[in-house]
C-alpha cells in the first residue's frame, strides 16, 4: 500500500468502559461553550483584580489580557474541544461509538452547534462563519464610506473612525483567509482526493472553534474602547493604545493558532490521504491552491503571533521591544508584521486562484491548460512571497540599501502570477462556454485581477512607491486584489460547490443580479479611489482635502452598490439553501471526485476508497479504459479498482 | 478519472472535438482598440490627476507612472481581447445540460515558454528602469547643500534650520537648491510626505531618516502625514513655501531676529 487510506471500516474496539466522559461530555455544545467562556473570563477578571497590584502602570492591560485568555480557554473547554486529551489523561480512550458521535452521526442539525469532527460539517460551519465575518466587515466598510462621502468629519469623530478602519481591516483579513479554504478546503478537498476525512479530524474541529473563540474578543474591541492603529497596529502607537488593543492581540493570536492548526491539517491531508492512483499530477488544481496556501500560512502567520506576543509584553509587562527609549524599535514591528503580511496576501489569493481554475475547466468543457506550469507557478509564488516583505518598507528608512533587491524579488513574483492568466486563457480557448453563474465569476476575476496586478507593479517601483505608499492608491490596489479577485473567486466557488454542499442550485437569476451589482460597484468604488490616491489622499484619514470630494463621493456610491449586491447574494444563498431547485449528484457534469459521490455526501464519503487512473480533466478526450467494472452506481459511483477491493476484504 | 456518471459508460467518441477557425483579425482589432484607448487614457489621466510636479523627483515619478501604464496597456489588453473573443464566439448555452466537450488542449510548450519569456522580459525592463530611477533619486542626496530637521509628533510637524535659531511649522525653501530633511519623531511612527515633490520618509522615534529633494518651482506645497499616528492623523498637515533665493534669505533673517 503506497498511500495511507482509512481502509478498515471498524477499528478494534478498546475495552468499553462506558462512553468516554459519560453523558456530560456529550451534552456540550456552543451554548455550554459560551457559558464556560464567560464564566472563566469572569473568574480570570476577579482573580487578576485580587491578585495583581491595581496601582501598577500595566494593571488594566494585565487584567484585559488575562480575562480574554480566560474566555478563549473557557469556551474551548465548554464546547468539548479538550474531551479527547482529558479522557486520555484519565486513562480512557474514545470508543468507536464516541468517534462516530464526535463525527455527528445521527445528530441531525444539532451537529452544526457542536465540536464535530466531520470535515463536511466543519466546512458548512466555516461557510456560515465566513459570511458572518465578511458581513460585519462590510457593514464597517459602509460606515467608513459614509464618513468619507464628504470631507470634514461629518459623521463620527476620529476616534470612532479609527476603530472602524482597524476593525474593518482585521475582520476582512480574517474573513478572506478562511473564505475559500475554510468552507471548500474542508468540505470539498478531502473528497476531491478520495479521502474519508481530514488527516486530523479533531484538530479540524478545533481550528474552527478557535476561529469562533477569536471572533468574540475581536468584536469586543468596540466595547472596550476600540483600537486606533489600523489592522496593521504599528508599534509604538499600538503600545499606547486602549485596552481594546489587548482584546485585538488575544483575538488575532487565537485566530493564528486556528490557521496554523488548520494549515498542518490541510498539508498533512494532501500529502498522506490521497487515494490510490491520486498522484501529485492528477490531483485537482483546487487542492494545489489550498495546500500551497496552507503551507505558506504555516510559514507566515506565526510571525504575527510573535509580533503580537511581544506587543502584549510591552503593554502588560513593561518590556520595550518596540519602544525606542528602552532600546527597541518600530522597525522590529514593521518587519515582523510584513514577514507575515506579504505572504498572507498569497495565502488569501492562492485558494481563490485554484477555485477559479477548477471552475474554468468545468464550464469551458476543456482540460486545464498547462497543469504543470500552474502548479510550478503556485510553488514559485510560495517561495518568492517569503522574500518580498520589505517592499512594504521602502519608505520606512529601515534599510535603504535593500530597496533595490526587494524591488527585484517583487518584480520577479509577477512571472509566476502571470501564469494564472496563461492557464485561464488557455483553458477558455476554443472552449464550449457553458455560461452559468460560476463562469461569470471566472471572467470577473480575470478583469479585476489584471487591474489589481498591474497597479501592484507601480508600487513595486521604489520611486513611485515613495509617492504612493500610504495613500488611497494602495488601498484601491489591494481591494482590486481582495474584493475584485479573491472575493470573486470565493463567490464563484460558492455558486459552483453550492449544489454539492446543500443539494440545491444557487438561484441563477438572483445570483446574476448580485454578480453584476458587485462587479459594477467594484469598478466604480476603486477606480475612483485610485484617483483619490493619485491626487494625494492618504489612507486611514477621517477627513481629506476638498479637491478629493468628488472622487470620494463616487467611491461611496460604488461601495453601497457592492453592499446591495452582497445583500442580494446573502439572500440568494439563504433562500436557495432552504428552497432552491434540486441539483442532484453532479449538475455540472464535472469529473472531479466530489461530484461522483451522492448528495448529501454520506458520513465517510466513500463506501470503498476510489481508485484513480487519470486526472479529472479528460474533457474532449476518449475515456481511458476502465480498470475494473463499476461498483455500486449509487453508493460509490467511482470505479473501484480490484486492488482496493482486495485490500478491504483482507 | 474513470467515471460512471451514467449507468453505462458512454463509448468514447471516435473523433475528438474539432477546433473552430479563429478570426485572428478580430482579436487583433479588439486588442489594438483596447490598447489605444488605454494608452490615450493613461496619457490624459495620470498627468492631470497627479499633483503638478514641484521637484525633480516628482517629475521622474510621473514619467515612470505613465511609462509603466503605457507598457502594461498592450499586455492587459491582450488578455481582455482573448476573453472578449471567447465570450463573443464560444458561448454554448446556459441550460441545465452542458454543451459538448471542447478540444482537449492540455499544454503548448512553445506558448508557455513564450509567455514566461515575455513576462520575464517585462520584469527585467521594470527592474532596470526602476533601478535607474532609484539611482537618480539617490543622486539627489549628493547634491544637497542645505539641511532642515523635520520632527513629527502627535499631530504636528516642526522644522528646525541647523546652525540657526529658526524653528517653524511652515518652512520656506529656496527654489532650485537641493535640501535634505533629517526626519525623526518624538512619539509614534509618522511619515513625512511632501505631496507635490514625490518625497516620503517615515519619522521613527529614536532614529533619524533622510530624504532629499530639489524644488523646481515656486509655490506652496502640502506636507501630509502618511502613516496612521492616532486620533488626528488626518490633520497632521502643513505647507512648505518654495520661494526665490533672495526671498528665502530675507525670510530666514526675519525669523532669526524674531527668534
Ligand atoms: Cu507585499
Ligand atoms: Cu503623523
Amino acid at each position: 500500500m503506497t498511500t495511507t487510506m482509512p481502509t478498515a471500516p471498524a477499528p478494534a474496539q478498546p475495552a468499553h468502559r462506558g462512553s468516554a466522559g459519560g453523558g456530560l461530555m456529550r451534552r456540550l455544545n456552543f451554548g455550554t461553550g459560551v457559558l464556560a467562556g464567560v464564566a472563566l473570563a469572569a473568574v480570570a477578571w476577579l482573580l487578576s483584580h485580587s491578585l495583581l497590584d491595581s496601582a501598577g502602570t500595566f494593571f488594566q492591560d494585565q487584567v484585559a489580557t488575562i480575562t480574554f485568555i480566560g474566555w478563549v480557554v473557557g469556551f474551548l473547554l465548554g464546547i468539548g474541544a479538550f474531551n479527547g486529551p482529558i479522557n486520555w489523561f484519565r486513562g480512557r480512550d474514545l470508543t468507536h461509538d464516541d468517534e462516530l458521535y464526535l463525527a455527528g452521526k445521527d445528530l441531525g442539525p444539532r451537529r452544526y452547534w457542536k465540536f464535530c469532527t466531520d470535515h463536511k460539517v466543519v466546512g458548512v460551519q466555516y461557510f456560515v462563519m465566513t459570511m458572518i465575518v465578511l458581513f460585519a466587515g462590510g457593514v464597517l466598510a459602509m460606515l467608513i464610506r459614509i464618513q468619507l462621502a464628504r470631507p470634514g468629519d461629518h459623521f463620527v469623530n476620529p476616534q470612532i473612525y479609527n476603530a472602524f478602519i482597524g476593525m474593518h481591516g482585521i475582520l476582512m483579513i480574517v474573513g478572506l483567509i478562511v473564505a475559500v479554504s475554510g468552507p471548500f478546503g474542508n468540505f470539498i478537498m478531502p473528497i476531491m482526493i478520495g479521502a474519508r476525512d481530514m488527516a486530523f479530524p479533531r484538530l479540524n474541529a478545533l481550528s474552527f472553534w478557535l476561529l469562533v473563540a477569536a471572533a468574540v474578543p475581536l468584536l469586543a474591541v468596540f466595547a472596550v474602547g476600540g483600537i486606533s492603529d489600523g489592522w496593521s497596529t504599528y508599534a509604538p502607537l499600538s503600545v499606547q493604545d486602549h485596552v481594546g488593543m489587548d482584546a485585538f492581540a488575544v483575538g488575532v493570536t487565537t485566530f493564528i493558532i486556528s490557521t496554523t492548526i488548520a494549515g498542518v491539517n490541510m498539508v498533512t491531508t494532501f500529502i498522506t490521504m490521497r487515494t490510490k492512483g491520486m498522484k501529485l499530477d492528477r490531483v485537482p488544481i483546487f487542492t494545489w491552491g489550498v495546500t500551497t496556501s496552507a503551507a505558506l500560512g504555516l510559514y507566515a502567520m506565526p510571525f504575527f503571533a510573535v509580533a503580537l506576543t511581544l506587543l502584549l509584553s510591552d503593554r502588560a509587562l513593561g518590556t520595550s521591544f518596540y519602544l525606542s527609549f528602552g532600546g527597541g524599535t518600530d522597525w522590529l514591528w514593521e518587519n515582523l508584521f510584513w514577514l507575515m503580511g506579504h505572504p498572507e496576501v498569497y495565502v488569501i489569493l492562492l485558494p481563490a486562484v485554484g477555485a477559479v481554475l477548477e471552475i474554468a475547466t468545468v464550464f469551458a468543457r476543456k482540460p486545464l491548460f498547462g497543469y504543470n506550469v500552474v502548479v510550478g507557478g503556485m510553488i514559485g509564488i510560495v517561495g518568492l512571497s517569503t522574500i518580498v516583505w520589505a517592499h512594504h518598507m521602502f519608505t520606512t528608512g529601515w534599510a535603504p540599501a535593500l530597496n533595490g533587491p526587494f524591488m527585484l524579488t517583487t518584480e520577479l513574483i509577477s512571472i509566476p502570477t502571470g501564469v494564472v492568466f496563461l492557464a485561464l486563457l488557455g483553458t477558455i480557448w476554443q472552449g464550449r462556454l457553458w455560461t452559468r453563474l460560476p463562469l461569470l465569476y471566472v471572467f470577473g476575476f480575470v478583469w479585476n485581477f489584471i487591474i489589481g496586478g498591474v497597479t501592484g507593479i507601480y508600487l513595486s517601483d521604489v520611486p513611485v512607491d515613495n509617492q504612493m505608499h500610504g495613500t488611497m492608491f494602495v488601498v484601491a490596489h489591494f481591494h482590486y486584489v481582495f474584493v475584485g479577485s479573491v472575493l470573486f473567486g470565493a463567490l464563484g466557488a460558492v455558486a459552483f460547490w453550492f449544489p454539492k454542499m446543500t443539494g440545491k442550485y444557487l438561484d441563477e437569476r438572483m445570483g446574476r443580479v448580485a454578480f453584476w451589482l458587485v462587479f459594477a460597484g467594484v469598478q466604480v468604488t476603486f477606480i475612483s479611489m485610485f484617483i483619490s490616491g493619485l491626487m494625494g489622499m492618504q489612507r486611514r484619514v477621517s477627513s481629506y482635502a476638498h479637491a478629493m470630494a468628488t472622487t470620494n463621493f463616487i467611491s461611496t456610491i460604488g461601495a453601497f452598490v457592492i453592499m446591495a449586491g452582497m445583500i442580494i447574494e446573502a439572500y440568494t444563498i439563504v433562500t436557495s439553501w432552504r428552497s432552491g431547485r434540486e441539483a442532484g449528484r453532479n449538475p455540472w457534469r464535472s469529473k472531479t471526485l466530489e461530484w461522483q459521490v451522492p448528495t448529501p455526501v454520506p458520513l465517510e464519503n466513500f463506501e470503498v476508497p476510489p481508485v484513480v487512473t487519470s486526472d479529472p480533466y479528460g474533457y474532449g478526450e476518449a475515456a481511458p479504459p476502465l480498470e475494473a467494472p463499476a461498483g455500486h452506481p449509487d453508493a460509490t459511483p467511482v470505479t473501484v479498482g480490484a486492488a482496493a477491493k482486495e485490500e478491504l476484504q483482507s | 478519472m474513470t467515471l460512471t456518471d451514467t449507468p453505462a459508460p458512454t463509448p468514447p467518441s471516435p473523433e475528438p472535438p474539432a477546433a473552430r477557425p479563429i478570426r485572428w483579425k478580430e482579436i487583433v482589432a479588439v486588442w489594438l482598440v483596447l490598447t489605444a484607448i488605454t494608452v490615450v487614457g493613461d496619457l490624459v489621466v495620470f498627468p492631470r490627476v497627479m499633483p503638478r510636479s514641484a521637484s525633480t523627483t516628482m517629475h521622474l515619478t510621473i514619467v515612470t507612472v505613465v511609462l509603466f501604464s503605457v507598457t502594461a496597456a498592450p499586455v492587459g489588453s491582450l488578455v481582455y481581447a482573448g476573453a472578449v473573443y471567447a465570450l463573443r464566439h464560444w458561448r454554448a448555452g446556459s441550460g441545465d445540460e452542458p454543451p459538448p466537450e471542447g478540444p482537449p488542449y492540455r499544454k503548448h510548450n512553445q506558448l508557455s515558454i513564450a509567455w514566461l519569456s515575455i513576462s520575464a522580459m517585462l520584469a527585467v525592463f521594470l527592474l532596470v528602469w526602476g533601478l535607474g530611477a532609484l539611482a537618480a533619486d539617490n543622486a539627489v542626496a549628493q547634491k544637497a547643500t542645505m539641511t532642515v530637521d523635520a520632527t513629527g509628533q502627535q499631530w504636528l510637524w516642526t522644522f528646525h534650520y541647523p546652525g540657526t535659531k529658526v524653528t517653524t511649522e511652515t518652512p520656506y525653501l529656496p527654489v532650485g537648491r537641493t535640501v535634505t530633511f533629517d526626519v525623526t519623531s518624538l512619539d509614534v511612527t509618522h511619515s513625512f510626505w511632501i505631496v507635490q515633490m514625490g518625497a516620503k520618509i517615515d519619522a521613527n522615534p529614536g532614529e533619524v531618516t533622510t530624504v532629499s529633494v530639489t524644488p523646481t518651482r515656486i509655490g506652496d506645497f502640502d506636507v501630509r502625514c502618511a502613516e496612521l499616528c492616532g486620533l488626528y492623523h488626518a490633520f497632521m498637515t502643513t505647507q512648505i513655501h518654495v520661494v526665490s533665493a533672495s526671498q528665502y534669505q530675507s525670510w530666514l533673517q526675519t525669523q532669526e531676529l524674531s527668534a
